[in-house]
């Protein structure tokens, strides 16, 4: 099992577009992937889209990242590439 | 109080929040979420697992339905405004809900519908206990989700009939796939008894550009099906029933405000002059059926370009020659004498890995464009006889996307040609076809004059130019501050692209989104450019700008623009020139907005 510390970076937190994101990515994977707020109050499997959601994870809340399987090291760092990135999030750059 | 008043209704206002710009007179269309009675019912044990098999067969249907709303909003709106609709597929077949239910059906003998329900209550109880309210009205997703999973227990489809040409949705809450199933044509504005400036209808409003107001309480619940309404997002006002002094004097606004000014197309026929006399030509980008009443509605001259790639679908992937040749034909059509230009698919990357492409590490650099097209030859060459055999029957050309340098241009050209000696051979009728090149890539910027001696055409892709130039994605909020369109080496690049075009004695386009925000428009100008490519909506305004500066202005601004060093510098230089002469025409708002703390 491998676990790894991440942060929610993007402005809405683990909103709807993030949190799809991350469970579309979280089901290429074979292994099990956990994700807990280091507070202790929640944890989720990050393959389904109801369970990341109750998460109510905002920005800034600090999670717990696991995961156990035979593709434990790539589910791992796929997901935690995601947060890194701040889930792709653009807004419009465009000021006009 | 007369009794005929009574019935006609008396003038009834509503404050909400506007959430979409534009003032709307029009008739009441009420929707409803759809919100339907559940019933329980207990089956006998031997019923239990058919049950269950009718729940697998409702998610699929709810599955096939979710994915068309999400293609068409993806088209329609930009995957900007789709991603819900992912969301809400995952919600669909979300594991632990769907066991939930199953689990239901089987322990309880319960139907499914009824199962449905409690499952999608027990979570909607723990949706409700969150602390943050942006999750927190996630609820409606789930409700939504749960709702058409359950329509499709029944074996209905929800449907909405044709609107009529001046329709005004109230609804209590527009669920995301209600609005997302609406006719969007004959939309004019939304009105909706709660939400906020984030919830779906005012997104989806403000990717329609018609107007929205939000949180008119119990609007929904007064308002009948044809009764006259008027929305009005700047005064943050419904008004229904208005009388005929009230009604008279928003008719006269509505013509006045720029979204619903329809009037524009009826001197779209003058060509369109700066004050000192340039000819300015204004061109419709277009993908979609839905627009092409725009191009003629805000008086385009023509289609500047034509994005060949949303013929493709992912069900029925690529399109055939005679599918392909029709589609180009009604463009060809709708375009009229001045023509369209056919930009060559855009395919590739991650769009293509359900067809064998190989999933790549970085397909914005990746196998796309004309580069999967050169690779993936049947595709160009389908795609060149379809646009070919169009051409006999409208005004086409074609533009090559994603150039490189002279030989991307070179070996399209070749095939292309191939193709219509083969056609010419068969004996099938062929139209003259111009060829350009999409400059968008730095090495194209770099050899624009040796591209320019090959083509007919140039047609400026702003968008990926800004992009590639620069090396920020600009999907990436973290390099945001990086994006700049009016980076120095933007303005350098689209400079010596015009300069390129206009030594070799033909003409460049500039398609791409900066030239639908009036104040770059007006630098793209001043940088020599005359013909412009944009979202058709944006025409209005950019054509009132447009004629009311001079050139010459636009062309002294512009070269104080090409010394700056930095974006920053541009964007204030903008903001005072453009002030300083056009104070009318480009209020602050309307300018690039300073940077704090940069």
């Amino acid at each position: 099992m491998i676990e790894r510390r991440v942060t929610v970076t993007n402005r809405l937190g683990l909103h709807a577009r993030a949190a799809a994101l991350l469970v579309r990515t979280a089901n290429t994977y074979k292994s099990a992937l956990r994700l807990e707020r280091t507070d202790g109050t929640a944890s989720a499997d990050a393959k389904s889209i109801l369970s990341v959601l109750m998460l109510a994870a905002s920005r800034g809340t600090e999670l717990l990242a696991t995961a156990e399987g035979v593709d434990e090291t790539e589910a791992i760092s796929a997901v935690c590439g995601l947060f890194a990135e701040g889930f792709g999030e653009g807004e419009r750059v465009d000021k006009a | 109080m007369t009794r005929r008043r009574r019935i006609e209704g008396q003038e009834t206002r509503w404050r909400g929040l506007g959430v979409s710009e534009g003032i709307v007179v029009g008739r009441v269309l009420r929707v409803f979420n759809g919100a339907r009675q559940v019933y329980r019912a207990t089956l006998d044990e031997k019923d239990v697992e058919r049950e269950v098999r009718r729940l697998r067969a409702a998610v699929r249907l709810a599955r096939m339905q979710l994915l068309a709303i999400k293609a068409r909003a993806e088209k329609e709106l930009g995957a900007e405004h789709a991603y819900i609709f992912d969301a809400h597929l995952l919600m669909l077949e979300d594991r632990k809900f769907l066991q939930d239910v199953g689990r239901h059906i089987r322990e309880d003998r319960v139907n499914a519908e009824w199962a449905v329900k409690v499952a999608a209550d027990r979570l909607l109880a723990i949706y409700a206990e969150v602390k943050d309210d942006y999750l927190r009205a996630r609820g409606s997703d789930i409700e939504d989700v749960t709702q058409r999973l359950i329509v499709a227990l029944s074996g209905e489809r929800h449907s909405y009939k044709k609107l009529s040409e001046d329709a005004v949705i109230v609804s209590e809450d527009l669920l995301p796939s209600a609005a997302a199933e609406l006719d969007f044509e004959h939309a004019r504005a939304i009105a909706t008894d709660s939400g906020g400036w984030t919830s779906h209808t005012a997104i989806i409003a403000r990717g329609l550009g018609i107007p929205a107001i939000v949180g008119l309480r119990d609007l929904h619940r007064h308002a009948r099906t044809g009764d006259r309404i008027i929305v009005d997002s700047q005064q943050d006002v419904v008004i229904l029933h208005p009388s005929d002094s009230t009604l008279e004097h928003y008719k006269s606004l509505e013509k006045r405000t720029p979204r619903t000014n329809y009037t524009a197309a009826e001197d779209g026929d003058k060509p369109l002059r700066t004050l000192d006399g340039k000819e300015i030509v204004l061109r419709a980008n277009v993908e979609l059926p839905a627009e092409y009443e725009d191009v003629r509605r805000f008086g385009a001259r023509g289609i500047g370009l034509y994005r060949s790639e949303f013929l493709f679908s992912h069900k029925r992937g690529m399109p055939t020659e005679d599918e392909q040749c029709k589609a180009y034909i009604e463009v060809a059509e709708v375009a009229g004498d001045e023509g369209a230009t056919v930009r060559l698919f855009d395919l590739g990357g991650e769009k293509m890995v359900a067809f064998g492409a190989e999933l790549e590490r970085n397909p914005t650099l990746g196998l796309r464009a004309i580069r999967f097209s050169l690779t993936h030859e049947e595709v160009l060459r389908t795609q060149a006889r379809a646009i070919l055999r169009a051409a006999a029957r409208g005004r086409l050309d074609i533009v090559l996307p994603m150039i490189s340098d002279v030989m991307d241009v070179r070996r399209a050209r070749r095939i292309i040609n191939e193709e219509r000696v083969r056609l010419e051979s068969e004996g099938r009728e062929v139209g003259g076809v111009r060829i350009g090149a999409m400059i968008e890539v730095p090495s194209a910027v770099m050899t624009a004059d040796k591209i320019a001696r090959d083509v007919d055409f140039f047609s400026l892709g702003t968008n990926d130019l800004v992009q590639y130039l620069l090396a920020v994605d600009r999907s990436n909020e973290g390099v945001a501050d990086w994006f700049r369109s009016l980076h120095p080496s933007v303005l350098q690049s689209i400079y010596r692209t015009i300069d390129a075009a206009r030594k070799a004695f033909i003409p460049a386009v500039i398609c791409g989104e900066m030239a639908s925000t009036p104040a770059y428009a007006v630098v793209l100008l001043g940088l020599g450019a005359t013909d412009f490519s944009m979202t058709p909506s944006s025409i209005p305004r950019v054509r009132r700008t447009i004629e009311n500066v001079k050139f010459a202005e636009a062309q002294e601004i512009a070269r104080e623009c090409l010394e700056c060093e930095t974006a920053d510098d541009v964007e204030e230089l903008v903001r005072e020139r453009f002030t300083e002469k056009w104070r009318e025409l480009f209020p602050p708002k309307s300018l690039p907005a300073p940077r704090v703390g940069g």
